[in-house]
């Protein structure tokens, strides 16, 4: 098992950095904040690139900021930079192989991750013998991870490395990761502006803003958290909700998850059964009603009570926060933050404390990448 | 010199000039590569000055530089004594004085290129081969040498080019001593200055084909790179 703990002080550029945290060391981490935060920065002196910073960095208790004993080349980090380059004059093959050379006597005594599973799971035999110039951006990516991969590192840093990516690529690269995280135990720091893939693969989350921290924890407590919704914006707004698979239905490809005794229905067959699903749902894609409504509209009809209403004076908007009925009386009530016009708000007459019917379709559901076995 | 005194005096200046531009680049190659590296990667700070310095010999006129030179390399000066202790040889009139002489002169020639290709290939590359966990010598001899084949080909080409058609510095530096400093620029000179035309159409149509030759290969190779020496 290995630990990580980072601690960096100083100015760089027009930032002025003042950033500690321990990382967990087990699942994929995110790290989160606007632009020019800080997040490839700390990225960069994790790899040894950064000297003009004060910097305590120990990992498994070696104390890696000491850039004599661990200069660039001898850090225990698989990095994926921002802008990732495949060394142009080597063929797909020998780019892989590169890594593979200089790290030959370390993966001696460790659980090995193999160039051939890394080239099935990635698509890569196609490409192997291919130079870097005749490949696309997303294939280039595939490439880079796979090589970053088998550095066989105690450690992966991937800064924003779905970016470049197609929609349909990045679900399967995102499903893999997560895979890959559980099958190999190795950590990940993954560095992204997508709350999509925040949702997705994230197990923890740190947020920073002007190169500091300004709060971490689980994935779906931090984000259903104001200090999330302040980096984001209202209109990204949306919560987190925990379920427990409870049926696949394999024809219609659909998944029904039990919501501490309500039943919501997502797409796609995530999990087994039993297994904890997280789903994110946007503040702006859910309805309300103070009746019932009477007619199928959507999947998925859950009952809950308003606990505050917040109407934004300057805005057409007012932000809800919704306790979900629980009919399992000793577990906390999942929120539900709730977007509608001030408009609606009033037509509804929705008032603090009222039972509330919502109403979510579910295509609008993001739900966790998990490999369906 | 000896082993010449049975070849006419043309054919020791063309074979002296060849050697001159072949020595000077093997050292340009030592001197100039790391100081090109140091430019695109390392210096912040003294950047502007170190390239300053470089470029110099570009807008100087050659004389300068070489009565700058005859001053450095009298047997007066620091620099021509430690050469007389070393070698028991002047450093000015000799053929090693020349080597140096060149070297000075045709540095931009070798750094100018170097430097634009190593900028272009960038940190990030680096900083990918060292993550990947190649070390800096590692990392240069199977990184950054492949990859900036292109900027020592042009180095190379343009360099020997330079060499082999510097006039100014060598007469001044040499003396233009037959069998020993006279080149063939300086040998065109002679011809021309004693009216021996067609000597002189000889060696001059000789140097044109030769430097079309280079410089075709060159542009033939690297259409891609952009040569930045004026």
């Amino acid at each position: 098992m290995s630990s990580l703990s980072v601690l960096l002080k100083g100015k760089i550029g027009n930032l002025f950095l003042n950033f500690e945290h321990h990382f967990k060391n087990n699942g994929i981490t995110i790290l989160y904040g606007p632009n020019g935060s800080g997040k490839t920065t700390i990225i960069s002196a994790l790899g040894g690139f950064i000297n003009n910073l004060e910097t305590k960095i120990f990992f498994n208790g070696n104390a890696l900021h000491d850039i004599d004993k661990y200069p660039p080349n001898q850090r225990p980090f698989g990095i994926m930079f921002q802008n990732p380059i495949l060394f142009e004059h080597l063929s797909v093959e020998e780019n892989l192989d590169f890594v593979i050379k200089r790290n030959q006597l370390k993966t001696q005594n460790k659980n090995l991750i193999s160039k051939e599973y890394l080239i099935y799971q990635l698509e890569l035999n196609s490409l192997l013998k291919r130079l870097p110039e005749n490949l696309s951006g997303g294939e280039k990516l595939r490439v880079v991870l796979a090589r970053t991969i088998l550095k066989q590192s105690n450690y992966l840093l991937l800064d924003e490395p779905m970016s470049d990516l197609d929609i349909k690529y990045k679900a399967k690269l995102l499903v893999f990761l997560k895979d890959f995280n559980k099958k190999f135990k190795i950590p990940i720091l993954y560095i992204t502006h997508s709350i999509e893939e925040i949702s997705q693969i994230g197990d923890q989350i740190v947020l920073i803003k002007d190169g500091k921290k300004i709060d971490s924890g689980s994935v779906s407590n931090v984000l259903n958290r104001s200090s999330f919704v302040d980096l984001t914006g209202k209109f990204e707004s949306s919560s987190i909700l925990e379920g427990i698979v409870s049926r696949h239905d394999q024809k219609l490809h659909m998944t029904t998850l039990d919501l501490n005794g309500q039943k919501l229905i997502v797409p796609g067959l995530p999990g087994n059964l039993n297994d904890i699903v997280r789903v994110r749902i946007r503040s702006r894609d859910i309805l309300l009603s103070s009746s019932r409504i009477n007619t199928q509209i959507t999947e998925n009809e859950l009952q809950g009570l308003i606990s505050s209403i917040e109407i934004e004076n300057d805005t057409a908007f007012s932000e809800l926060v919704i306790l979900l009925k629980n009919s399992k009386n000793n577990i906390k009530k999942q929120k539900l933050r709730v977007r509608i016009t001030t408009y609606n708000l009033r037509n509804c007459k929705l008032l603090i404390n009222n039972n509330v019917f919502i109403y979510i379709s579910s295509v609008s559901i993001d739900r966790q990448a998990y490999q369906s076995k | 010199m000896d082993i010449y005194h049975h070849l006419s005096s043309d054919f020791i200046a063309i074979l002296i000039t060849l050697k001159l531009a072949i020595v000077t680049c093997f050292f340009l190659a030592l001197i100039g590569t790391p100081l090109a590296y140091f430019l695109a990667f390392k210096s912040k700070k003294t950047k502007p000055f170190i390239e300053t310095m470089v470029t110099l010999p570009l807008v100087l006129p050659p004389t300068v530089i070489g009565f700058y030179l005859i001053i450095f390399f009298s047997p007066e000066a620091v620099l021509g004594k430690i050469f007389i202790i070393l070698t028991g040889e002047q450093l000015i009139f000799s053929f090693y004085g020349l080597v140096l002489a060149s070297i000075i002169y045709s540095l931009p020639f070798w750094v100018q290129p170097l430097q634009a290709s190593f900028e272009k290939i960038g940190r990030d590359t680096i900083r990918t081969s060292y993550s990947l966990g190649a070390g800096p010598l590692d990392t240069f001899f199977n990184v950054i040498i492949p990859l900036c084949k292109r900027g020592f080909f042009t180095s190379l080409i343009i360099s020997f080019a330079h060499t082999l058609g510097e006039f100014g510095i060598v007469l001044m530096v040499g003396g233009g001593i037959h069998g020993k400093t006279k080149v063939i620029a300086i040998s065109i000179y002679d011809h021309v200055e004693q009216l021996s035309f067609s000597k002189a159409h000889i060696l001059a149509g000789g140097m044109l084909i030769l430097s079309f030759i280079i410089l075709l290969i060159l542009f033939y190779f690297n259409k891609r790179t952009v040569v930045r020496v004026k």
